[in-house]
């Protein structure tokens, strides 16, 4: 198994356990269990398996698998997205194993990036979001939860899939849905009316970093890739998790934990996100340093969002103050020392 | 052999393309699976070609007992339905036979028409017998394309293509909760 993948399992079963030990009192920790244990051996599966096709049948058995999970959305809805990613990644895989004109190459490359970004939820319109859906059956478990490892196997299949100069073609196409995505994200999640869909555009904004970290294809940007998953998967996720019972009261609080909060949804020192986004400026100075400049421009955009996503965790009491707090301690420690997280990953 | 193959995997998706009942989806189903299972037998051998000829049979009985019932084969308003299969199957041939080159140019088209028809049939369908069908199938050219690269080549894929698909048609249809 990919060492990057492992550790990305790792912190999604990290993040599950989180989730049990501080949910809201009214949540069925039985339930979670069941839900997020089938996804997380989901999750596992499609790292564990040796081939590409072999990852992407798993990955519809687990389509298969979230959609029956009782929810608002119909079946079709939810199974529309990963057949769609599915297909496209499967094109992307064929193009590239084909003799062939450069052009089928580069489609391939085109493919394999836009099914990614289908699987993990990053397609307009395609992942219809209910705010008031639970999050085991919503598409913040593909954004979320699923994603992370999903796209670590991905992005390093499709490399062995395409030879040299279809790699940068993929990698460019990267670069391009992250920018693309940290605007989309970071916009809509500052200006959108709807609370809970705040939260949802806030995690399209950080997987526009990751992209772009996928992109950049040196060690930094693999290196700010995971990251960034480690700040959705620990950081963002929790954070939402606590504050889905102030999003649907409505309550916004200004005290010194949302400013905490704010802080380390945008990325700031000194917590992960911001070792992430020095990593990922560090790699593309070296790639592309306009891009460098770009990627600054953007990462100012999480400033606004990440204040209103902070007030609207209102004040966390009993065992909810106890995670959050947690959750801030922990993305402080790896801000402060990401050194045996990027070495677990051997990155 | 190949060639009828090919052309059978295609009228199988095309037939799910045009059909809204479960007697339509389950021949499409049928035959889909039927075609793609005889274009992969010169590559992946009679085991692996008959676990996704497996596959689609369950599949197809799955559909057979669930779903809108009828055949509802080309339903008014089905002519953009009608364009999508007949077009996307042009498209294919000529990719999978013009564009690309080297051997299994069979396996190239009924795998290329199987993944977009699929595709495009379950983004444009809101009915959840519907999009398992496309699903499945969408399973099948999976398990299937993985015979496009190159050897050697193991019955792992297949196997568990023919599994996917054929669970897939047994997930029993419920109604979406209201709050």
């Amino acid at each position: 198994m990919l060492p990057e993948a492992l550790e990305l399992v790792v912190l999604a079963a990290a993040a599950l356990v989180l989730a049990l030990a501080f949910a809201p009192v009214p949540t069925s920790r039985r339930g979670l269990i069941a839900k997020g244990g089938a996804g997380l051996a989901g999750t596992a599966a499609v790292a564990a398996v040796p081939t590409f096709d072999l990852a992407l049948l798993v990955l519809l058995a687990l389509a298969v698998l979230h959609a029956t999970i009782e929810g608002k959305r119909t079946l079709a809805s939810r199974l529309r997205a990963p057949v769609f990613a599915v297909a496209l990644l499967a094109l992307g895989a064929l193009f590239a194993r084909v003799q062939g004109p450069d052009v089928v190459h580069r489609f391939a490359a085109v493919g394999l990036a836009a099914g990614l970004a289908a699987a993990i939820g990053l397609m307009p319109y395609l992942h219809p979001f209910d705010p008031e859906e639970r999050i085991t059956s919503s598409p913040i478990a593909w954004l979320a939860y699923i994603g992370p490892a999903v796209a670590a196997v991905m992005v390093a299949d499709a490399h062995g899939l395409l030879n040299a100069d279809t790699s940068a073609a993929f990698a460019a196409t990267l670069i391009g849905l992250g920018l693309l995505n940290m605007a989309w994200g970071s916009i809509a999640a500052w200006l959108t009316e709807n609370g809970g869909a705040a939260w949802r555009y806030s995690f399209i904004a950080d997987w526009g970093l990751a992209l772009s970290g996928f992109g950049v294809a040196l060690t930094d940007g693999r290196r700010a890739a995971l990251l960034i998953f480690f700040t959705i998967l620990l950081g963002r996720l929790p954070l939402y998790f606590a504050s889905r019972g102030e999003v649907r009261g409505r309550v916004a609080t200004e005290r010194p934990i949302n400013l905490l909060v704010a802080a380390a949804l945008a990325g700031s020192a000194p917590f992960a996100g911001f070792a992430a986004r020095v990593l990922l400026l560090r790699g593309a100075t070296q790639l592309f340093w306009p891009l460098a400049l770009v990627l600054a421009a953007g990462m100012l955009l999480w400033l606004p969002s990440s204040l209103r996503l902070g007030r609207s965790l209102g004040v966390p009491r009993g065992r909810q103050a106890v995670g959050v707090a947690l959750v801030l301690a922990i993305n402080v420690a790896v801000g402060l020392y990401p050194l045996p997280l990027l070495a677990a990953a051997r990155l | 052999m190949e060639v009828a193959g090919a052309f059978v995997a295609w009228l199988g998706i095309f037939v799910v393309v045009l059909a809204d009942g479960r007697y339509g989806l389950a021949l499409g189903t049928l035959l889909a699976a039927a075609g793609i299972a005889a274009v992969s037998l010169p590559i992946a051998g009679p085991t692996a070609s008959a676990a996704l000829a497996v596959g689609g049979l369950i599949a197809s009985a799955g559909r057979l007992v669930a779903g809108p019932p009828g055949w509802t084969v080309m339903p008014a308003g089905s002519t953009p339905r009608l364009v999508l299969g007949v077009a996307g199957g042009l498209l294919a041939l000529w990719v999978g036979l013009a564009v690309t080159s080297g051997s299994g140019a069979g396996l190239r088209f009924a795998v290329i028409s199987m993944l977009s028809l699929a595709a495009a049939r379950a983004l444009s369908s809101d009915s959840g017998p519907v999009v398992l069908t496309a699903f499945g199938l969408l399973a099948l050219a999976v398990g299937a394309a993985a015979g496009l690269s190159g050897p050697p080549h193991d019955g792992w894929p297949y196997l568990a293509a023919a599994t996917v698909a054929a669970a897939a048609a047994w997930v029993p249809l419920r109604t979406p909760r209201a709050a």
